[in-house]
């Protein structure tokens, strides 16, 4: 159900009769009864320009009897993937007000339950079947079910991330390749002239090998630092941009150690494949004779 | 000759060419997806709001379409004045809600209130579009999702109820509906089931408070330049204060912000890989010249002129680039299909959008940037290599 | 009977390089003239300044100072440009290590340099068939460096150094990569050469294959310490 805010300032307040003042109240004419506080979020008190305080109209459509009440707090909205891209604007009301308000009677869309034994898998369950059992017009759902089902554009999104990952790591596999054999090639006769003058094939390898595993540190850190600086810049931009709390990036140290891990397995496995290639190769043939 | 010696030099070391091809080929369809998704959300969009013509969408004031549950007021008047003017040809006002389906596998189902004359939601795969006949028994269009959860087939007759109360069982008002004919809907997710039925009868099921209202209307101007457009754009709001006109463009405009993560993804990583098809070609040429220095230096001793050195190595990187580019397309192509398929399983996302799609000219035009960047990054290494004093690069030659 | 004007004219030629921090003078003041048709070698111990000196002859380097001139043009003015299209169309050169292109046959690496000079694809095709059969490798046009042997691939080189018929021939210790034997017939190849009129200049520190020439010039420390003809 839409509420509709009718922003008023309040000395332009209309003389008007208070919803449930009436010719029998006690206080009719003489005492305005209370005026309620609701929370609104951040978004909304920016864009409107309200603060805690602040006296406004709210009302269910337009045009319908609205209601007095004062801004009690203003809150920040949760970092809820699901609501990223939405740009409404939401408000907190005690459940009875807005009951009025919408006359909805004794109407709530959903109850959110905690049972006494926590988020413990058993205790949720066997209360969902005991509920669903007895249920008319209603079923129960374990919050994790509902999670799963409303957080689906993550997952897509989640999928989309993993399959570019996926696209980026076999390019930087080829790229990683290719140039390393290049420059290993480049220096063949160096190679040629170490074996010529009695450096075994083992050792030969062993530091090319040696040397692409460094290359691969380093760079992991190096990129590492890229992506951790790139991540502050994307949380920040997209934070400005949605207007929300999330965050967008985040380099954990698991992501470096996979990160690290995977470059070094193939920095080394292009360091070695590059060195057999020499080594295989007898050392004049390297020189050109 | 170039193109004999160029040749050549890449079949000297076949592997090494074969794994350069690779690398700017997955640059190449890299780039050729980031360009398909910058493009192909705005071009699928546009196709799409455009499938029957319509190039205006009114919507409740400072909304979207079907971006919230709120609905216009006063919709006869609103249609009748817009149809009123010469500017334009064809109005359809749409109402959705969620109705019960009485005694069905499934409680519910998307319900869209339209006009059959001139309705745009929806084209017929099967059987015939729905009737307003003023009959009890409604006639009405199910999607295919509606169809195979209902188990049912065109013919077949359902009962339709707004106001259910689910406790007590019963319901404010209820109809017949002869499922007429299968639909394909445009604007609406696959999984999704729907239900059309004529707009007076939708108005009807819902009461009172929804016996003048709808949800959106979508209107098609006589002049399709976007100018005209325009102007019958402005004109509408200008008119009718309590609504939000909204062209195609804007529309496009404004999904393309909400989406602009996907097109700033595109860019960001379309940049990656040009620069790294450059960077791939650029150290390969390098080291090709590298090694050529002594065969270099003869060219330019028996009189190969700097610019011949310089033609030949940028052919080189050049017959590389094309070779990697040519791999790359059809890659991408295959790649793009994945990731659209991903993309596509998005919640709420109509059934003929799509992420990627195929521009013939933007996909040329970024492949022509990377043969254009592969034959530059050949450049400076070749530069290098034909610059140096014969004399001294033959000097290098004999000590070496 | 006047005597014939020099081929090659050169006149104080001093070339000094850098080599790291400190300048190495290769060649010290060598005054020099070589007439068309004359059969020279140029030796010397190694380090002695020849193969400079030569690339000096040859337009391939220019003096620090001096004056060099071929044919009557003055080469060591020559900018880059000039003095390459000079050694397309007037020097042939030949290397020590051959420098065949090794992915193209013989018969290609032969026709560079008159596809270079822009000559028409059938006709260089032609000269260099015929080049080949004038160095006695009619029958190995297709092959590629890498199945010739080392006196067959330096004919071939000696092959594409005619390719423009220059007026000058230069080689830089031709037999250096060589055996004996092979030298031997390289040096009766560059003999005939001469018989049919082309100037040959060469750089060998052997004085036996030196003793091939008609002329011997004798350098040490980059200057010319002796001048003498065989026959």
């Amino acid at each position: 159900m839409l509420v509709w805010l009718l922003l008023c300032s309040a000395s332009a307040l209309h003389a008007q009769q208070p919803v449930g003042d009436t010719l029998r109240s006690p206080t009719f004419g003489r005492r305005p009864p209370p005026v309620r506080g609701i929370a609104i979020d951040e978004r909304l008190a920016v864009d409107l320009r309200l603060r805690v305080g602040d006296t406004i109209q709210i009302g269910a459509t337009a045009g319908a009897p609205t209601e007095r009440v004062h801004i009690a707090a203003v809150y920040e909205r949760r970092a809820d993937p699901a609501e990223v891209a939405r740009r409404e604007y939401r408000v907190r009301l005690h459940l009875d007000q807005l009951q009025s308000l919408l006359a909805l009677d004794d109407r709530v869309d959903r109850f959110a339950m905690a049972t006494r034994g926590g988020a413990k898998g058993g205790t949720t369950d066997s209360a969902v079947a005991r509920i669903n059992s007895v249920a008319f017009g209603f079923r129960a759902h374990p919050s994790r079910a509902v999670a799963v089902a409303s957080s689906r554009t993550f997952r897509v999104v989640e999928r989309f991330h993993r399959a570019i990952g996926i696209i980026t790591v076999v390019a930087s596999a080829v790229f990683l390749l290719c140039l390393l054999l290049l420059s290993v090639e480049e220096r063949r006769r160096d190679i040629a002239a170490l074996r010529l003058v009695g450096l075994s094939r083992t050792t030969v390898v062993r530091a090319i090998v040696l040397e692409a595993a460094l290359v691969a540190i380093l760079g992991s850190m190096i990129g590492a630092a890229i992506g951790w600086i790139a991540s502050i810049v994307v949380n920040s931009h997209y934070q400005a941009v949605y207007r929300t709390p999330l965050t967008f990036a985040m380099l954990t140290p698991g992501i470096f150690a996979f990160a690290t891990s995977l470059s070094l397995v193939l920095g080394i496995g292009a360091g070695a494949l590059a060195a057999w290639r020499l080594v295989r190769t007898p050392p004049l043939a390297l020189m050109g004779r | 000759m170039r193109l004999t010696l160029a040749t050549a030099t890449l079949k000297r070391h076949p592997a090494r060419t074969l794994l350069a091809i690779l690398g700017i080929a997955v640059a190449a369809a890299l780039l050729l997806d980031m360009v398909m998704l910058a493009t192909g959300m705005s071009e699928s969009f546009r196709s799409l709001l455009l499938t029957r013509g319509y190039q205006l969408r009114i919507a409740p004031k400072g909304t979207l379409p079907f971006d919230s549950e709120a609905t216009i007021d006063g919709a006869t008047a609103i249609v009748s004045a817009l149809r009123a003017s010469p500017d334009i040809k064809a109005v359809s006002p749409i109402l959705g809600a969620t109705l019960s389906i009485l005694a069905a596998p499934i409680p519910s189902s998307f319900a869209l209130g339209l006009e059959p004359v001139v309705q745009g939601d929806y084209q017929i795969v099967h059987g015939l579009d729905m009737r307003e006949t003023g009959d009890v028994v409604l006639d009405g269009v199910a999607s295919r999702t509606l169809l195979d959860r209902l188990g049912a087939h065109i013919g077949d007759t359902i009962t339709i109820a707004s106001g259910l109360d689910a406790q007590l069982r019963t319901s404010a008002r209820s109809r017949r509906v002869v499922l007429r004919g299968e639909g394909r809907f445009f604007y609406v997710p696959d999984e999704t089931p729907v239900l059309a039925i004529p707009l007076t009868a939708l108005r009807t099921m819902l009461g009172e408070r929804y016996r003048d209202r709808m949800s959106l209307a979508m209107a098609e101007s006589r002049a399709s330049d976007s100018a005209s457009v325009e102007g019958v754009r402005t004109w509408i709001e200008r008119t009718q204060p309590r609504i939000t006109a909204i062209s195609t463009e804007t529309a496009i405009r404004q999904v393309e912000e909400r989406l602009s993560y996907f097109r700033q993804l595109a860019f960001v990583l379309g940049a990656i890989s040009l620069g790294i098809g450059f960077l791939l070609v650029s150290t390969l040429v390098t080291l090709s010249v590298n090694e050529r220095r002594g065969e270099i230096a003869v060219l330019r001793a028996i009189g190969t002129q700097t610019r011949g050195v310089l033609l030949q190595v940028m052919l080189e990187g050049a017959m590389l680039t094309s070779a990697g580019v040519i791999l790359g397309l059809g890659l991408g192509v295959v790649s793009a299909q994945w990731l659209n398929g991903i993309l596509r399983d998005f919640p709420g996302l109509p059934a003929s959008f799509d992420f990627f799609v195929w521009s013939a000219k933007a996909a040329w035009r970024s492949l022509a940037l990377l043969l254009v960047s592969g034959a530059l990054a050949g450049l400076l290494p070749a530069w290098r290599a034909a610059s140096i004093p014969v004399a001294r690069a033959l000097r290098d030659e004999a000590i070496g | 009977m006047q005597p014939a004007l020099p081929l090659i004219r050169c006149q104080d030629a001093v070339r000094t390089y850098p080599m790291g921090d400190a300048a190495v003078t290769a060649v010290r003041g060598v005054t020099l003239d070589i007439v068309r048709g004359e059969y020279v070698a140029l030796t010397g111990p190694s380090g002695c300044g020849k193969s400079t000196l030569l690339h000096l002859l040859g337009a391939v380097d220019i003096p620090s100072s001096g004056l060099v001139s071929v044919n009557g043009r003055e080469t060591s003015a020559m900018r880059d440009r000039e003095a390459t299209e000079f050694r397309l169309r007037h020097i042939g050169f030949v290397f020590q290590r051959f420098y065949l292109m090794p992915t193209l046959t013989a018969a290609e690496n032969v026709e560079l340099p008159m596809a270079e000079a822009g000559v028409a694809r059938r006709v260089r095709r032609a000269r260099a068939l015929e080049l080949l059969g004038y160095v006695g490798l009619g029958d190995r046009s297709s092959h590629r460096p890498t199945q010739l042997s080392g006196g067959e691939q330096q004919r071939v080189a000696i092959a594409r150094a005619l390719a423009n018929a220059p007026s000058l021939l230069l080689a830089d210790e031709p037999t250096g990569e060589l055996d004996a034997e092979t030298g031997v017939t390289l040096l009766e190849l560059f003999a005939r050469l001469n018989r049919d009129g082309t100037t040959l200049v060469f750089v060998t520190h052997d004085a036996v294959v030196a003793s091939a020439a008609q002329r011997v010039v004798r350098l040490r420390d980059g200057r010319v310490v002796s001048d003498e003809r065989n026959r």
